[in-house]
């Protein structure tokens, strides 16, 4: 299997400048066949910027790109018949239903025949949940309706990729959920590249992550290496009464990285960072304990949060550490 | 994917990717929606109500009030007769400038406004593809609705007041001088909304170059050879049936179909090379 079977985007070195403002310096992008990649950062760190480039309705200034093995900048063409995409704000043809605005985007796609096309925008509908609206003009849908009726024009031409930009940001929690829901069963067909803010969302159906800030790729990878932390592996422990000469204790062990600590009504909870898994695993436990001094009231392993590691590496947090 | 194969893929020239879908979108938008009827009425209604008032009212009212030009034009009906005419075709072309000019002002900057332009541009289509079928469909429209219909509202009055049909040739050759002079504005509007990201400067160029032309002229007046400024008064010569010298008939007929090329190259060019 090529490199192009496994890895649907990939982009190297890429940079985009308007003027002086440099938009994104050295992106270096790899999306991962049928995954569902979260393309994340704060507002302005270049996520738009950078879809825009991949679709060919921006330009480079520096790097390359290629989509499903083909050049983003002399191949858009064809990059874009196998692509389906949903802009921040989803913009229709107003003066035509629901159904219309599907079989004008298929003819782009489509020639026919008829029967299959319509058939096709009714399995869209079906998908979106807006069958009993089909025939509505769009002027009076509400903005998750409109937002999904965009997921339906972005995938009515079996792409093999979706590009997704902020596809939930507009929507209440329930319509955050049903567009959610809608990436979800898409998974199996394609290979969905969505930028967002919503964090909770990233965690729920995203398999691999990237995080952009400033234009930097600040990180990158599988959604459960993104939540182990950029610190490693973390252990938090309570004890009721810490002796003095613990933190010494610890410091003996030779695969324990740093610690600290903070003390709140009477409990002393600290943690410990390892820079090796499994003899902490096996040995940190016991070495505490063996202290007849000490009460152990939880140990566990630190599990991050995407927004907490989000706001880390936004931060720089985890840069200065 | 598997599951398209029952499917005729699109196949189009690689180079006009796209154009038949988006010229089907620009003409529905024209079609099917009201806009074909309240455009028709509109400008019907407005250069037809012009033209039938110098025809059938303005006569009366000039004899009445001993006008000396009625009697030097050989009485009322032929003073209305060359009036209405005159009328049409000169201020007639003037107008189907400023309807053409109002009505493609907005058609590329508000749909890149919207952001419906970059959806669209998401999709295999071919960006020249874009703006020539905008310029097709609305030529077309333009071409029934602003200029064939008011067109053929002027020859039945026309012919109704002298009570046999005017002469089709020269009508028709007038008609084709309005023609090329709308065309200039659609092209130039077009162009204009490809350069620009909001209204005032389309309007104030175009607005300018229709009102501002013929005063730039009377300083430079070779202008009037590469320019359209003065096929409005061309078109009423011509109608009339009057011999013209060829420099002042077909070199502003030449550059003015020129010019509308060139804009049409211009507005593909920067279409294809802007950022979205």
């Amino acid at each position: 299997m090529s490199q192009s079977d496994t890895i649907i985007i990939e982009t190297k070195n890429l940079g985009k400048a308007f003027g002086e403002v440099q938009a994104l310096r050295g992106v270096d992008l790899q999306v991962p066949r049928n995954s569902i990649f979260g393309f994340l950062g704060p507002n302005g760190a270049g996520k738009t910027t950078t879809m825009k480039i991949l679709l060919g309705l921006s330009r480079p200034t520096s790097g390359s790109g290629t989509i499903f093995g083909l050049d983003i900048q002399h191949e858009s063409v064809a990059i874009r018949e196998r692509i389906g995409y949903l802009p921040q704000q989803p913009r229709f043809i107003d003066y035509m239903t629901a159904r219309e605005n599907l079989e004008f985007a298929a003819r782009f796609f489509f020639n026919g025949p008829q029967s299959r096309i319509r058939a096709r925008c009714d399995e869209m509908l079906e998908l979106v949940g807006l069958t009993d609206k089909a025939n509505r003009p769009i002027r009076g849908f509400s903005g998750g309706e409109k937002q999904r009726l965009g997921i339906g024009l972005a995938q009515v031409n079996y792409p093999d990729l979706l590009i997704l930009d902020e596809p939930a940001s507009a929507l209440d929690p329930l319509g955050r959920q049903s567009v959610m829901e809608i990436m979800e069963r898409l998974r199996k067909h394609t290979t969905v590249f969505y930028s967002t803010h919503i964090l909770d969302d990233v965690q729920r159906v995203s398999d691999t992550v990237a995080i952009l800030n400033h234009g930097q790729m600040v990180a990158s990878g599988p959604i459960e290496q993104i939540l182990s932390g950029q610190d490693g592996v973390v252990y938090t422990i309570v004890l009721k009464d810490s002796p003095d000469d613990f933190a010494t204790s610890l410091s003996e062990l030779p695969w324990v990285a740093h610690t600290n600590f903070q003390t709140q009504n009477g409990l002393t909870t600290w943690h410990i960072s390892v820079d090796d898994e499994s003899a902490a695993e096996s040995l940190l436990l016991r070495h505490i304990l063996a202290d007849r001094r000490i009460t152990v009231t939880e140990f566990r392993r630190k599990k991050y949060e995407l927004e907490e590691v989000f706001m880390q590496i936004v931060r720089g947090d985890f840069n200065d550490r | 994917m598997t599951a398209n194969l029952n499917f005729q893929p699109a196949k189009e020239w690689n180079s006009l990717r796209g154009f038949a879908n988006l010229f089907r979108k620009e003409s529905r938008a024209w079609w099917g929606t009201r806009r074909w009827w309240v455009n028709a009425l509109l400008w019907t209604g407005i250069m037809g109500g012009i033209t039938g008032l110098m025809l059938f009212i303005m006569p009366s009212m000039a004899e009445a009030s001993g006008d000396p030009s009625v009697e030097a034009a050989g009485g009322p009906l032929a003073f209305g007769f060359q009036l209405g005419r005159s009328i049409f075709f000169d201020l007639g072309t003037l107008v189907m400038a400023i309807g053409v000019v109002v009505l493609c002002m907005d058609m590329i900057v508000e749909e890149k406004h919207s952001g419906l332009t970059e959806w669209l541009l998401s999709k295999p289509i071919a960006r020249r593809s874009y703006v020539l079928a905008k310029i097709c469909a609305t030529l077309l429209a333009v071409l029934v609705l602003v200029v064939a219909l008011p067109a053929l509202a002027a020859y039945a009055m026309l012919g109704l007041r002298i009570g046999a049909p005017y002469p089709p040739i020269p009508f028709l050759s007038g008609v084709g001088i309005m023609v090329i002079h709308t065309w200039f504005y659609l092209t130039l509007t077009i162009m204009l909304g490809t350069l620009f990201t909001s209204r005032p400067p389309i309007l104030g160029i175009a607005f300018g170059m229709l009102f501002g032309g013929n005063l730039v002229a009377t300083l430079f007046q070779p202008l009037i050879y590469i320019m359209p400024l003065s096929l409005s008064k061309v078109a009423v010569l011509v109608a009339e049936g009057q011999a013209l010298p060829a420099g002042l008939l077909w070199s502003p007929l030449f550059f003015t179909a020129l010019w509308s090329l060139i804009f049409i190259l211009v507005a593909v060019k920067k279409f294809e090379t802007t950022e979205f």
